[in-house]
């Protein structure tokens, strides 16, 4: 197409250079990284204050009716044993303990009872803690290494599922297919109204009838969405990379859980169909909101439109249970090949295995159509609208229209 | 190149938008190397034709040719067109639209951006080649949009009310690269209501009303057409009465009238003395196209011109 390397040129460069587009991209990773600082910091403050509240000297008493607390931990923090129980609460409140612990003897029917000295909102919890941990290694201390990780909650479990005498690798088998899904979400809610302003401002600014002169109108827009589709792209890597490097070097201080690729399973077929319907999706949706910026004479009038194409686009999440458990049910198949609803619900039958070959040819096919019907109309509407400076176009009208 | 041979051909044009006519079987040619006048008060239908030949619009009937065919943004005839609508990517630098817009004429990007500089210094705006356009004056903009038009010495030059919005100074300035363009030989198409600017530049002159044409030929030959070269301008408080022996009247704005003489001068005031007519002023004048113009539109032209 004639011209449409420099239409694509100026198109990114232009973007590229403006502010607003490296803001929203790196504000993820920013926001990303201020939380991650915020977890890592309030982590380390509350395991400081943690370490400070274990290792502070302060008196304790017990009485321990159900013979459950074992006398070697409570001789390792220095605890006393008291009779009674109104003899603890008064030495807690004539200042001679720090804290007392009433254990009854069913401590499956009665409370715990924990008094301490006020310390402050935060610090009063460190006296209901002790009397826990006391109650826990107390029983831990009785019993064998087994029933220690069954109580302490360490026990991993490993399961494996068949699928045709075959190992299935359960749920992380949706892991790269569905990469398709959230990138497609993530491009149209990053770029989708960036696509529609991009149209908008040819007529905004008056320069339409310079370059319908000079350009065909169709390689203004597959210029356009070919730019865009690539911006996406630089956008998504911008976010992504510091993201992955902040992952890498924070792992460990946050946490995190480690990244096992050797674990994902990948599928050729489901990997192959997600990239063509995402991408098919992304060209499908960039052509109906190119047409829609087209029709309209401002970006604000084309906004109030931009939130109905996304009540159909992401309007199938609501049923997402659905296309898991009933892929054959009717609602489940309109909603997969009716062109504005299908990208969602083809993306995630395909990520979770229930979308056939035929019905994912069929689901391309009407995408391919809806995209090349939508970019037509969006030229024949940039044609005719283009000089419609204050007036929206109506569907009809178009159609109708000669000139 | 042929001057004889028409770059442009218009036949039996004719536009509509639902029922209303705007053009109605409109035919002319446009030679190459001339500078044509395309000449109407506002809502005449010029820009509508332009758009036309341009493919912006479809003709309803008719059609237009732009060399062999219809013009094709993509074929043989450079095109340098300032629309009357004019708008630029106002966030974009100067140098940056205008390499742009070079480089889809055609030009490399360093054709465009030594031409674009050599431009800017001419128009003394070298020192806002890097400046964001929306923080140009409004008659800046002009003269980039100006530049960006005559990029890559288009063979047709297509110039749709370009003194708009230009001051004296700056129509100066726009004139001298007109009349650089039609030394060069290009075809250039004037679009206006500036009768002056018309007659200075142009070689043939289209005049349209309604969507049809009134006058069309050169300048000579519209004036002849018209009832010659010659008027008498006259200012009186009375009312000049007919005399269709000694003269036609053209046109009468308040106190002022202008008539075709038939006789001779004498003969004229004899005869305006005789029926009463005091008169401040009586003025043998060239005819001009601004009184062919006014005498067609009448009032309502007259206000548009003027505006």
């Amino acid at each position: 197409m004639h011209n449409l390397r420099t239409v694509i040129k100026f198109e990114t460069v232009r973007t590229l250079k403006k502010k607003s587009f490296w803001i929203a991209a790196l504000a993820i990773p920013v926001a990303g990284a201020l939380i991650g600082m915020i977890v890592y910091f309030s982590n380390k403050t509350t395991d400081t204050l943690s370490q400070q509240l274990s290792q502070a000297q302060y008196s304790v008493a017990i009485t321990d009716d159900s013979h459950i607390i074992a006398p070697k931990i409570l001789s390792a923090i220095h605890a006393q044993t008291v009779p009674s129980k109104q003899a603890g609460i008064d030495a807690v409140k004539n200042g001679q303990l720090d804290a007392y612990f009433y254990y009854p003897q069913d401590i499956s029917k009665g409370n715990v009872e924990v008094y301490g000295k006020e310390v402050g909102l935060f610090d009063d919890s460190r006296y209901q803690s002790l009397a826990q941990d006391l109650l826990k290694q107390s029983i831990a201390a009785t019993t064998n290494a087994n029933v220690r990780a069954v109580l302490q909650d360490r026990v991993a479990y490993n399961a494996t599922t068949f699928k045709d005498g075959q190992q299935d690798k359960g749920f992380l088998k949706l892991i790269a297919p569905g990469m398709f899904l959230v990138l497609f979400y993530f491009m149209l809610v990053t770029f989708g109204n960036q696509i529609l302003t991009s149209i908008t401002e040819e007529k905004e600014n008056r320069v339409i009838e310079m370059i319908l002169t000079t350009i065909k109108p169709t390689t203004l827009l597959v210029g356009k969405l070919l730019s865009l589709t690539l911006l996406a792209f630089i956008q998504l890597v911008t976010i992504l990379t510091p993201l992955l490097i902040g992952y890498f070097i924070l792992k460990d201080q946050l946490s995190l859980p480690s990244l096992d690729l050797s674990s994902i399973p990948f599928d050729p077929l489901a990997i192959t169909l997600g990239a063509v319907i995402f991408v098919i999706s992304f060209f499908m949706y960039t052509g109906i909101l190119m047409t829609l910026g087209a029709a309209m004479p401002t970006a604000k009038e084309a906004s109030s439109f931009f939130g109905m194409v996304m009540l159909f686009t992401f309007g199938p999440l609501y049923a997402s249970s659905l296309f898991i458990s009933s892929p054959n049910s009717t609602i489940v198949q309109v909603l997969s090949y009716f062109p504005l609803t299908s990208p969602i619900p083809l993306l995630l039958r395909n990520a979770v295995g229930n979308l056939t070959l035929p019905q994912a040819v069929i689901g391309i096919a009407l995408l391919i159509t809806t995209t090349i019907i939508a970019i037509r109309i969006g030229v024949r509407i940039f044609k005719f609208g283009a000089l419609e400076y204050s007036r929206r176009l109506s569907l009809s009208e178009v159609i109708k229209r000669k000139n | 190149m042929n001057t004889e041979t028409p770059l442009i051909t218009v036949d039996n044009f004719t536009m509509r938008f639902g029922k209303t006519t705007v053009i109605n079987d409109l035919s002319f040619t446009v030679r190459h190397g001339e500078t044509f006048g395309f000449l109407g008060s506002n809502g005449s239908g010029k820009t509508t034709t332009i758009r036309a030949l341009l493919g912006i619009y479809e003709p309803s009937g008719g059609t237009l040719y732009v060399g062999d065919g219809p013009y094709k943004v993509d074929g043989t005839i450079k095109l340098g067109y300032l629309p009357e609508e004019r708008g630029l990517y106002k966030k974009e630098n100067v140098i940056g639209t205008m390499m742009y817009f070079g480089q889809l004429k055609g030009m490399s990007a360093q054709e465009a951006k030594e031409w674009s500089l050599d431009y800017l210094a001419r128009v003394d705006l070298e020192n806002k080649a890097t400046v964001r356009l929306d923080k140009l004056s409004g008659g800046q903009q002009q003269k980039v949009q100006l530049g960006i038009t005559i990029m890559n010495d288009p063979d047709l030059l297509i110039l749709d009310e370009p003194t708009k919005g230009f001051d004296p100074v700056n129509r100066r300035l726009l004139m001298d690269m007109i009349e650089e363009h039609q030394k060069r030989g290009a075809t250039v198409i004037f679009v206006t209501h500036q009768m002056e600017e018309v007659e200075r530049l142009c070689d043939r002159v289209l005049l349209l009303k309604d969507g049809t044409a009134r006058l069309y030929g050169t300048i000579d030959e519209v004036k002849k057409s018209f009832g010659g070269n010659n008027v008498i301008e006259i200012v009186s408080e009375h009312t000049v009465p007919k005399n269709d022996k000694l003269y036609t009247i053209k046109h009468r704005d308040g106190k002022v009238v202008t008539i075709e003489p038939k006789g001779d001068m004498l003969a004229i005031q004899r005869s305006l003395t005789g029926a009463g007519v005091a008169y401040t002023r009586f003025e043998l004048k060239q005819l001009s196209l601004d009184d062919i113009f006014l005498e067609i539109y009448g009032a309502e032209g007259k206000e548009e011109v003027h505006a």
